[in-house]
C-alpha cells in the first residue's frame, strides 16, 4: 500500500570537524497520507530541521530515502515548497516582486498576465495586497512570513514544507498566523509537514504529531493522532476536553526526554511515603502502562476496549512504545509503571544482569504463551530447519537479528541451537528494536530475525522472509510475555483495601480469558487492528496469524501446532516462579549473569503469586495454580526443579565450568 | 518565618503613568497602574511585547521615575536604583573580562565594604554550587553556554540577599530544557530567602509554574493592570502534577482568552 | 527642523574653532615661522584660493587642475582595479580551492606599502604615469578582492536554500540573488579601496610625477619659498576635502545599487 509521501528506514550521519561521525538521525520510517498535517515535535538540536531538509531534498540522507508519489526525492524542486524562519523574502526586491519572481521561474508554462492574475490572488489570499509595492523591510515580520506562506501556496506545491515558521515572531503575531495558516492549508487541502518546538501550535494545526527524541541518534519516539474535528477554532480546540490530556502527553514525552538526556537517576523512595503520596494525591494519576505491538498485547488492548479497568476502579493508560529501550528508560524515570515484558526480562531487570542497573519488577501474570519464530531471508535459501543447521555446522557466517532486550525467542533459539550441536557463539546476534527487524531483514543488514508471530506473519506477507522455525518445537507453551510493575510502584499501592495492583492484575486477567476463546476471535481482530492499537493495515497479516496452523504449511511438517499464542486456558496465566527459574539458568549458562546466592529469595520477589491468586479470587476463578515439579521442554528434554544449578552446568556449550558449588 | 525573617519587603505601585517624549509628542506607555505586591510574595507580569512590562518595573528598579503616582517599597520611595532591589536581565550583563566567581564576588563587595575577601568568596562559592555551577568557578562568561550565565546572573543577585528581586524575561533566550531547569532553580533559591520577586514574562506556563500572582496588563499605549489571576497550587510546585491538575487549564485558558481576544487586534 | 540642525553643527564648530585658535595661538610667537590659519589664508590666497584653475603652463598649474590631473590617475587604476578585484574576488569566493591556495599571497602582499611598489612599477613601466597608475591598482585591489569574496561567501543559506527549492535559473540566481546580496560588501571594498588609492596617489605623486597636488606639494617643499609652508598646508586641506568627497561618492553610489538588506 503506497503511501503519498513515505520517509523510508532515513538516517543521517554529519562528520564532525575532528573527523568523528556525529549519528543526528537513526532509522526514520513515517508514511504520510496526502492532505494530512503532520508536526515535528521535538527539542531544538534533536534533529527536526535536519530531516526537514531531507524531505525538502536539501540534504540526502546518509541512508535510506524519501519517497513522494512513489518516485525518490532527491533534489530540491518547487513541487516541495520550504518556508523557512528568516530570509525567506529577498529583501532587495518588492513584495509584489517577490512572488513574481517564484511564479516566474516556476510556472513557466504561464503566460504573463496569467502570472500577474495568480501573483494578486497570492497577495489577497493573506490580506497583503494593500502593501504589495513595499520592501520586505518595510514590513513586520508576521506580514513577512505570511507573503512566505502565500508565495509557497501559489506555486501549488504537491507538500508543504515548514520550518519553525514563527519561532521569530513575538505570541500575539504568532497566534494570529496559527490560525490564518490553518485556514489556508484546510482550503487549499495541501499536504504539509511543519517543524515546531511549541506543543499548542502542533495540536491546533496538525491532523498527526510525530514526537522526535533527543539525538543524538534521534528516532521517532511517538506519534499523536489529534482528533479535533475540521474546520478547527482556536477557542473550540481549547475547550475541547481532550485538548490538555493531550497537551500533557506531548509535555511529558518532552520533559522524558530531557531527563533522558540528563541521565541523572531518581532516588529510590521509601515505600511509606509512596503509600501516603498515593492515598492522598488529589486527583490520582493513572497507571501506564507500556507495550510493543505484538500478538502478545491484546489482553491489555481488550481490557481497555471492555473497560475492564474502569470495572476495577482504576485509570489505566496503555503506552504503545517503539522498543524495549524505551520501555526500560520510561521505567527507570517512573513514566511506565508497568509494562508488558518478555518473561526473561523482569528476572534481567532485578538481578542487573546485561550490565544495566537493577531495577525490581514484580510479575503479576503470564500474559501469553507461545508465539515466536525463526525467520529467514528468503534470499539466504534456506527453507527448513535442517537447512539452518547445515548452513551452521559448515561454519558459515549468519546475523540473526534478536529484540533489543533479552526475549524469550532469542533464550529458546541458543538453546535448540545448542540442542543441534551448533555452538549459538557462531551466530552474530544483532540486538535490534523488534519494530525495525522487518526493515532490517528488507535492508539486507540481517539474514533473518526471531521475533513474535505478528512480524514474522508480515516478513510472510511482503514474501521477504520465511518461517524455518516454531518454538512450539523447542518449548511449546513456554511463558512468552509477562505483565510485569515496578516494585515501587506495587509497594505503593498494596496496602489499601482495594488494592490496585489486584485490581490491575484482574482486569487483564479478564481481558485474557475473552482473547482465548475461538467464538472471540473475530472481536479481537478489530480490537487490535484499530487505529489507537495496530491500525487497519495489519489486518489482513493478522487474520493469517491467528489461524492455527497456517504457519505450518510452509514446513511441510506433520506435527500438528498447538494452540498459538495461548493467553489464558490451561493455567497460562500463572506467574510461574519455575519458569523463572529456568531463565536464571540460562542467564548463568550463556555467562549473561552470575548464578545468584538466594534464588528462592529473587524468585519470590520478582513472582507475585499471591497477587495473581487473590486477583483470581476477585474474578471467581478458580484452579489457576499448576502443580508439576518437572517441566518437559522438547522431547525428551527435561528441567528439573530440584537441582537447577547442575541443569544449567550441564548443558551444552554451557559457561559454567562444572565445579562450582 | 518570622517577620524578621522574611527577608522580602512590600512593595506598592501607586497610580503609577509613565510617559516619553517623541517626535509626534508625548506617548503615554502606563496610566493608572495600581498594585500591591506583599512582601515575599512571587508575582509575574504579563503581556504582549511593547506592552510597558518593562518600564513599570523600571520604576520599581529605580531606572525610571514614574511621571505621575510613585513606588513604596516598605512604605518608602524609590529614589534611583540600588541593591536592595537587584535586577536580573535577560542578556545576563556579566562583566566578560572576570570569572563566574569574581562576577559574584564583585557584587558582594559593593554592598559588604569593609567585610573580608575571604568570607564574601566562599559565600560566592556556596550560592555558585547551589546552582549547580561549583565546576565553572574559574570559567569566563565567554566559556559558558547561555543557561549557565543566566544561573551566574541569578547566583549574583541571590548572593546580595536582597529584599526584592526583579527579573526582566530572564529565561527569554533559552531552550526549553534549559529554561524549566532554571525556573526549577530559581524556585528553590527563592524559597531559601523568600524576597518579593517581580518577574516579566511572556510565558504564560512559566508563569502559572512560578507564581504566587499573574498580573497582566493590557495593551499599550497607556497600559494599565488588566486582571490579575490568583494561583492556587500549593508549593512546592511538582511540574507533572500541575499538568494534571484542572484547574491548571483553566487558568491556562483564562489567560490566553485575556490575551488573545481581549487584547488582540 | 533648524533646531536640530544647530544642534549637530555646534559641537563640530566649536571644536574646531577652538583647534583653528590654538594653531594660531601656537605661531603667533614672532621666532616662529610656521604660519598660524590667518597668515596660510592670506599668502595662499593669490592665485591658489582665488583662481584654482589658472594656468601658467608646464606644471605651474592651479590647484583645481592639479587635483584633476591626480584624480584622472586615480579613475584608470582605480577602474582597473575594480574590474579585476571583482573578477578575482569573485572566483575567490565560489572556489574553495582557489581561496585556500591564494590566501597567503594575498595576505603578504596586502600589507607592503603603496610607495615600496613604486620602484619595482617605474622598472615595468619606465614611465612616471604608468607607474603611478600601477601603484593605484596594486595598493586598491586588495580590499576589493578581499570584501567581495567575503560577499559570496556571506549569502544566507537561507537565499541559496530557497533558490535551490524554487530551481531558479542560472541568469535569475545571478542577478536577484548573488548580485544584489553581494553588494553591499562590493562597495564596502571599493570604499576602502578609493582611500588607499587617493592616499597612493599623493604619495607617488611626491616622488615622481608630472603635475598632480602630491607634485605640487613636493614643489612647493622644493621651492622654499616664503609662502612655501602655507601652499602646503592648503593642498593638504584640499587633499582631505577631495578624499572625503570620493568616500562619499562611492558610499552614496553603493546605497543606490544595494537598496535594502534586511
Amino acid at each position: 500500500m503506497a503511501s503519498f509521501l513515505q520517509l523510508d528506514s532515513v538516517e543521517q550521519n554529519f562528520t564532525r570537524a575532528d573527523g568523528t561521525v556525529l549519528e543526528a538521525l537513526s532509522t526514520i520510517n513515517l508514511e504520510i497520507s496526502k492532505g494530512e498535517f503532520v508536526s515535528l515535535v521535538g527539542h531544538s538540536g534533536c534533529g527536526k530541521s535536519t530531516l526537514l531538509n531531507i524531505l525538502a531534498g536539501l540534504n540526502q540522507p546518509s541512508r535510506g530515502g524519501v519517497i513522494l508519489e512513489g518516485r525518490q526525492v532527491t533534489e530540491p524542486g518547487p513541487e516541495r515548497m520550504v518556508v523557512f524562519q528568516n530570509y525567506s523574502l529577498l529583501p532587495w526586491r518588492s513584495v509584489r516582486q517577490n512572488v513574481a519572481l517564484a511564479l516566474r521561474e516556476v510556472k513557466r508554462e504561464l503566460s504573463a498576465s496569467e502570472r500577474a492574475e495568480r501573483t494578486e490572488a497570492a497577495l489577497a489570499m493573506v490580506n497583503l495586497d494593500k502593501v504589495a509595492e513595499r520592501m520586505p523591510g518595510q514590513l513586520s515580520g508576521g506580514m513577512r512570513q505570511r507573503v512566505a506562506i502565500a508565495r509557497a501556496l501559489a506555486l501549488e506545491p504537491k507538500l508543504l514544507l515548514l520550518d519553525e515558521p514563527f519561532g521569530a515572531l513575538d505570541a500575539l503575531t504568532r497566534g494570529h498566523l496559527q490560525e490564518q495558516l490553518m485556514q489556508l492549508c484546510q482550503k487549499a487541502g495541501i499536504t504539509t509537514v511543519m517543524v515546531t518546538h511549541d506543543v499548542d501550535e502542533a495540536l491546533l494545526l496538525s491532523d498527526r504529531v510525530v514526537l522526535l527524541t533527543n539525538g543524538p541518534k534521534a528516532h521517532i519516539g511517538r506519534i499523536v493522532a489529534v482528533p479535533f474535528e475540521r474546520p478547527r477554532c482556536r477557542k473550540a480546540v481549547l475547550q475541547h476536553p481532550d485538548y490538555y490530556k493531550l497537551r500533557n502527553e506531548l509535555l511529558e514525552f518532552l520533559h522524558d526526554q530531557r531527563r533522558l538526556s540528563n541521565r541523572k537517576p531518581a532516588p529510590p523512595k521509601p515505600a511509606a511515603e509512596l503509600q501516603a503520596a498515593a492515598a492522598s494525591s488529589p486527583s490520582p494519576k493513572p497507571i501506564r502502562l507500556g507495550y510493543l505491538p505484538g500478538l502478545d498485547a491484546a489482553p491489555l488492548l481488550v481490557a481497555r476496549q471492555k473497560q475492564l479497568f474502569e470495572k476495577q476502579g482504576l485509570r489505566v493508560e496503555l503506552l504503545r512504545c517503539q522498543s524495549w529501550e524505551e520501555i526500560d528508560d520510561l521505567l527507570r524515570i517512573e513514566r511506565l509503571d508497568g509494562a508488558a515484558l518478555s518473561a526473561a526480562q523482569p528476572l534481567t531487570m532485578a538481578t542487573g544482569a546485561m550490565a544495566s542497573t537493577p531495577l525490581p519488577m514484580v510479575v503479576t501474570q503470564t500474559l501469553s504463551r507461545n508465539g515466536n519464530a525463526l525467520v529467514l531471508g528468503t534470499q539466504l535459501s534456506i527453507s527448513s530447519s535442517e537447512g539452518l543447521l547445515l548452513h551452521l555446522r559448515q561454519g558459515l557466517p549468519l546475523k540473526l537479528g534478536v529484540p533489543d532486550r533479552l526475549s524469550m525467542a532469542e533464550l529458546l533459539l541458543r538453546h535448540w541451537l545448542a540442542r543441534q550441536g551448533v555452538d549459538p557463539a557462531q551466530v552474530s546476534w544483532q540486538r535490534r528494536s523488534p519494530m525495525g527487524l522487518l526493515a532490517a531483514l528488507e535492508g539486507g543488514l540481517i539474514d533473518g530475525f526471531a521475533a513474535g508471530k505478528l512480524r514474522a506473519c508480515l516478513a510472510q506477507h511482503r514474501r521477504s522472509g520465511r518461517v524455518v522455525l516454531t518454538d512450539s518445537a523447542i518449548w511449546p507453551n513456554h511463558a512468552e510475555k509477562v505483565l510485569a510493575l515496578r516494585e515501587s510502584w506495587v509497594d505503593a499501592h498494596s496496602n489499601q483495601a482495594n488494592s490496585a495492583a489486584v485490581g490491575l492484575t484482574a482486569a487483564v486477567l479478564e481481558a485474557a480469558a475473552f482473547c482465548d476463546q475461538t467464538s472471540h476471535r473475530q472481536e479481537l481482530l478489530q480490537v487490535l487492528t484499530e487505529p489507537q492499537a495496530f491500525g487497519p493495515q495489519l489486518l489482513a497479516p493478522l487474520q493469517e496469524g491467528l489461524a492455527e496452523s497456517n504457519l505450518a504449511k510452509d514446513l511441510n511438517q506433520a506435527t500438528s501446532l498447538l494452540r498459538f499464542n495461548r493467553f489464558f486456558l490451561g493455567q497460562a496465566s500463572y506467574p510461574d516462579p519455575a519458569e523463572g527459574l529456568w531463565v536464571l539458568t540460562q542467564l548463568a549458562r550463556w555467562g549473561m549473569a552470575p548464578w545468584p546466592n538466594h534464588r528462592q529469595e529473587l524468585l519470590e520477589r520478582v513472582y507475585g503469586r499471591r497477587l495473581f491468586l487473590e486477583a483470581c479470587d476477585r474474578l471467581g476463578m478458580i484452579d489457576q495454580e499448576p502443580t508439576q515439579r518437572r517441566y518437559q521442554l522438547a522431547e525428551g528434554e527435561y528441567f528439573d526443579l530440584d537441582e537447577p544449578l547442575s541443569y544449567a552446568t550441564n548443558l551444552p556449550f554451557s559457561t559454567l565450568s562444572p565445579c562450582l558449588p | 518565618m518570622t517577620v524578621s525573617e522574611r527577608r522580602g519587603r512590600r512593595v506598592e505601585f501607586n497610580a503609577i503613568g509613565k510617559s516619553f517624549p517623541s517626535d509626534s509628542g508625548c506617548v503615554e506607555v502606563l496610566q493608572g497602574v495600581n498594585l500591591s505586591v506583599a512582601a515575599g510574595e512571587f508575582v509575574c507580569v504579563i503581556g504582549h511585547s511593547g506592552c510597558g512590562k518593562s518600564t513599570l518595573l523600571n520604576t520599581l528598579s529605580g531606572f525610571e521615575t514614574p511621571s505621575t503616582g510613585s513606588v513604596l517599597v516598605e512604605g518608602e520611595p524609590v529614589e534611583g536604583p540600588g541593591p536592595d532591589r537587584m535586577v536580573v536581565f535577560q542578556n545576563y550583563a556579566l562583566l566578560p573580562w572576570k570569572t563566574a566567581l569574581e562576577n559574584v564576588v564583585l557584587g558582594l563587595r559593593s554592598i559588604r565594604r569593609g567585610e573580608p575577601r575571604e568570607l564574601l568568596v566562599s559565600e560566592a562559592k556556596a550560592m555558585l554550587e547551589t546552582v549547580g555551577l561549583g565546576d565553572a568557578l574559574d570559567c569566563h562568561p565567554g566559556e559558558l553556554s547561555g543557561g549557565m550565565r543566566q544561573r551566574v546572573a541569578i547566583a549574583r543577585a541571590m548572593a546580595m540577599k536582597p529584599p526584592v528581586l526583579i527579573l526582566d524575561e530572564p529565561f527569554g533566550a533559552l531552550d526549553p530544557i534549559t529554561k524549566e531547569e532554571l525556573q526549577e532553580e530559581l524556585l528553590t533559591l527563592w524559597r531559601q530567602q523568600r524576597c518579593t520577586v517581580l518577574m516579566i514574562t511572556h510565558d504564560i506556563d512559566e508563569a502559572l509554574f512560578l507564581s504566587d500572582r499573574v498580573v497582566m496588563l493590557t495593551n499599550g499605549p497607556s497600559a494599565s493592570i488588566g486582571e490579575i489571576l490568583s494561583i492556587p497550587f500549593d508549593r512546592p510546585r511538582d511540574r507533572d502534577s500541575l499538568l494534571h491538575d484542572q484547574r491548571y487549564g483553566e487558568l491556562r485558558n483564562r489567560a490566553l482568552e485575556f490575551l488573545y481576544e481581549r487584547q488582540g487586534g | 527642523m533648524t533646531n536640530s540642525l544647530v544642534r549637530q553643527i555646534k559641537p563640530p564648530l566649536i571644536c574646531t574653532a577652538a583647534i583653528l585658535l590654538l594653531w594660531q595661538l601656537l605661531c603667533s610667537g614672532t621666532h616662529s615661522d610656521f604660519p598660524g590659519p590667518i597668515q596660510v589664508i592670506s599668502q595662499t590666497w593669490n592665485p591658489y584660493i582665488a583662481k584654482p584653475f589658472y594656468d601658467d603652463g608646464g606644471t605651474a598649474k592651479g590647484l583645481g587642475w592639479q587635483i584633476l590631473i591626480s584624480l584622472q590617475r586615480v579613475a584608470v587604476g582605480y577602474s582597473l582595479a575594480a574590474v579585476v578585484g571583482i573578477s578575482c574576488g569573485l572566483a575567490l569566493g565560489l572556489n574553495r580551492f582557489i581561496r585556500r591556495g591564494f590566501d597567503p599571497v594575498i595576505q603578504v602582499l596586502r600589507t607592503v606599502p603603496p610607495l615600496a611598489w613604486l620602484p619595482i612599477s617605474l622598472l615595468l613601466f619606465q614611465q612616471a604615469d604608468a607607474a603611478a597608475i600601477f601603484v593605484i591598482f596594486i595598493t586598491a585591489i586588495w580590499p576589493i578582492v578581499i570584501n567581495t569574496a567575503m560577499g559570496i561567501r556571506e549569502i544566507p543559506q537561507d537565499y541559496r536554500n530557497v533558490a535551490r527549492v524554487l530551481r531558479l535559473r542560472k541568469r535569475s540566481f545571478l542577478w536577484d540573488i548573488v548580485v544584489p546580496s553581494t553588494a553591499p560588501y562590493v562597495f564596502t571594498g571599493l570604499r576602502i579601496a578609493i582611500g588607499l588609492a587617493w592616499l597612493a596617489i599623493v604619495a607617488a605623486e611626491m616622488l615622481k610625477a608630472d603635475g598632480g597636488i602630491g607634485f605640487f606639494i613636493w614643489d612647493a617643499y622644493n621651492a622654499g619659498g616664503d609662502s612655501s609652508t602655507s601652499q602646503i598646508l592648503l593642498a593638504i586641506l584640499y587633499v582631505g576635502v577631495v578624499g572625503l568627497l570620493l568616500d562619499r561618492l562611492v558610499a552614496w553610489v553603493g546605497d543606490r545599487v544595494s537598496g535594502p538588506q534586511r
